[in-house]
């Protein structure tokens, strides 16, 4: 790509991003706290992801402990990707471990898993 | 002489028709009036598709109790003529009904896990 | 350096070989006994015949209650009845168990003329069939009076599986087991092993999760949750449905061999059946 051209896809670049925003801002609030709530509806519900059942979660009662509490997730998981695989399929990291594939396995729809990850990575 | 020819002609007639009612007869999908609507037939093979994946999980011992709840659900759908659910349950069977043979087939060797130290 | 390749070859060669031969029984047993001890240093050899109770305090003092009306008991006295009712032919339960009624730590075991892994159930249903009577339900029903009946009378009796070497079908059924608890199940994807070795001693919600050793002593099992008494084989396709794997045949093959494997850990415990649980 020569110098122009660059030019040209970084102006092409940020006028996307600018429509973007404009697009998405005006609702994003009101939607975000609502795909949290649907998050949380997907990580509490006993047939869904039943998160309660291993992880201690701020709100829920009873809560299991085979795996961690989930706490400081953004501290934890700063590149959101990377919690959302980890749901996906916890496998991939660890052949070993206990977590339920969620998405693998078709457990959770993967529109379920995007707002489970909202809730989650907001904890 | 001319009504012996008729008759053997009425004969052949009937023999033929009766052949020919007898093959419709024995193919289920064709005679069901339902299944005259191909959004029928093709949930009916969808529904077959599941099956066959449900045999698949169940030869390795590895059937997901999903499976057969959504085969239950698809062929209700198909009974109340809602062959849009009955694709969709059954192709959602078909996939668990996979899964779960892929997960029995991929585990025929006996792996110990790590944290199983000897 | 030739003499250096040579060693690595015979070395990479004795990692491959040892790496396609199984464990023991013996060694799979050590290796289970070394593990809980590790996971619970306080918990005594024997105590592990108590399941859940062994490792959980508070589960342990409302066990210790129940215990003293046990609910099992009704069963106990309908099972004495049964072996002592006779057949239509005039015979009964102690013509096929001359032994009987404390037998049940002689389950189960292997049958070399019939070439399967015996159970108590399995057993009992055979000398109905030979006897003209109607063989009973492996779950749910009257199999659960007998076999408390059973297990009240062997009380004390230790564990004892054998595997015969005359018969290497016998070490193959146990490997079966020994692959059926080790090996990822349902859509939750959960072998045995998951729960009750991983992450024994720690808790799904309330519940907190036992370690297989003892696992097989105290059967059959008042579980308030049933809210009567039930057998292993129960026991067994309940856990396999709740990981959302279709339950298999009770008494069938794999659940038989699956007992094999998993009484063989308990080898050296007291039968202390029949149990109550939540």
């Amino acid at each position: 790509m020569n110098k122009s051209n660059k030019s040209l896809a970084a102006m092409a670049g940020m006028l996307t991003l600018l429509a973007g925003q404009l697009l998405t801002t005006p609702a994003s609030a009101a939607e975000g706290a609502s795909v949290i709530e649907e998050g949380k509806a997907v990580a509490f519900g006993r047939s869904k992801g039943n998160c309660l059942a291993c992880h201690m979660i701020e709100g829920g009662e009873s809560p299991g402990n085979i795996g961690p509490p989930l706490i400081a997730m953004k501290a934890r998981y700063p590149d959101k990707a990377k919690l959302r695989a980890q749901i996906w399929d916890a496998t991939i990291i660890n052949p070993d471990s206990a977590m339920v594939p969620f998405g693998r396995n078709r457990v959770l729809s993967e529109a379920e898993i995007d707002v489970l990850v909202e809730y989650i990575w907001s904890l | 002489m001319r009504i012996n020819k008729l008759c053997s002609m009425l004969a052949l007639v009937v023999f033929l028709g009766g052949g020919w009612g007898g093959a419709i007869a024995a193919d289920p999908v064709a005679t069901d009036p339902k299944m005259a609507d191909p959004k029928a037939v093709e949930a009916q093979r969808a529904i077959d598709e599941a099956e066959n994946a449900r045999k698949k999980a169940a030869s390795v011992d590895s059937e997901w109790t999903g499976v057969g709840k959504l085969i239950k659900k698809a062929q209700l759908a198909m009974k109340d003529g809602d062959y849009d659910q009955a694709i969709k349950n059954a192709k959602a069977a078909s996939e668990q009904g996979m899964l779960g043979y892929e997960q029995g087939a991929s585990q025929k060797e006996l792996r110990i896990p790590s944290y199983f130290k000897y | 350096m030739k003499k250096i390749l040579n060693s690595l070859t015979m070395l990479a060669i004795a990692g491959a070989v040892s790496l396609n031969v199984q464990a023991s029984p013996e060694e799979d047993r050590a290796a289970f006994k070394k593990y809980y001890q590790q996971r619970f240093p306080d918990v005594p050899t024997e105590d592990y015949a108590n399941g859940a109770y062994a490792i959980d305090p508070i589960g342990r003092e409302n066990w210790e209650a129940i215990e003293e009306f046990p609910p099992y008991e009704p069963y106990i006295d309908n099972g004495q009845a049964m072996w002592e009712t006779p057949f239509a032919n005039g015979k009964g339960y102690q013509d096929c168990f001359t032994d009987g009624p404390a037998i049940a730590h002689k389950y189960p075991h292997w049958d070399k003329k019939q070439g399967l892994v015996m159970t108590l159930p399995l057993a009992i249903n055979q000398c109905r069939e030979a006897n003209g009577e109607k063989p009973l339900k492996y779950k749910k029903g009257p199999i659960n009076d007998i076999l408390s009946y059973i297990a009240f009378e062997s009380r004390g009796q230790v564990t004892n599986v054998v595997i015969p070497d005359d018969d290497p079908r016998a070490l193959e059924a146990y490997e079966q087991g020994k692959k059926f608890y080790f090996t990822r199940r349902g859509q939750l994807n959960f072998s045995c092993a998951s729960c009750h070795v991983q992450n024994t001693g720690l808790k799904v919600r309330t519940e907190i999760l036992s370690p297989s050793v003892g696992h097989t002593t105290h059967w059959p099992v008042y579980r308030s949750k049933w809210g009567t008494v039930g057998t292993l084989h129960r026991r067994f396709s309940g856990c396999n449905n709740n990981i959302r794997a279709k339950a298999l045949q009770a008494q069938g093959e794999q659940y038989r061999n699956l007992e094999y494997f998993l009484t063989y850990q308990s080898n050296g415990l007291a039968l202390n059946g029949p149990g109550a649980r939540k």
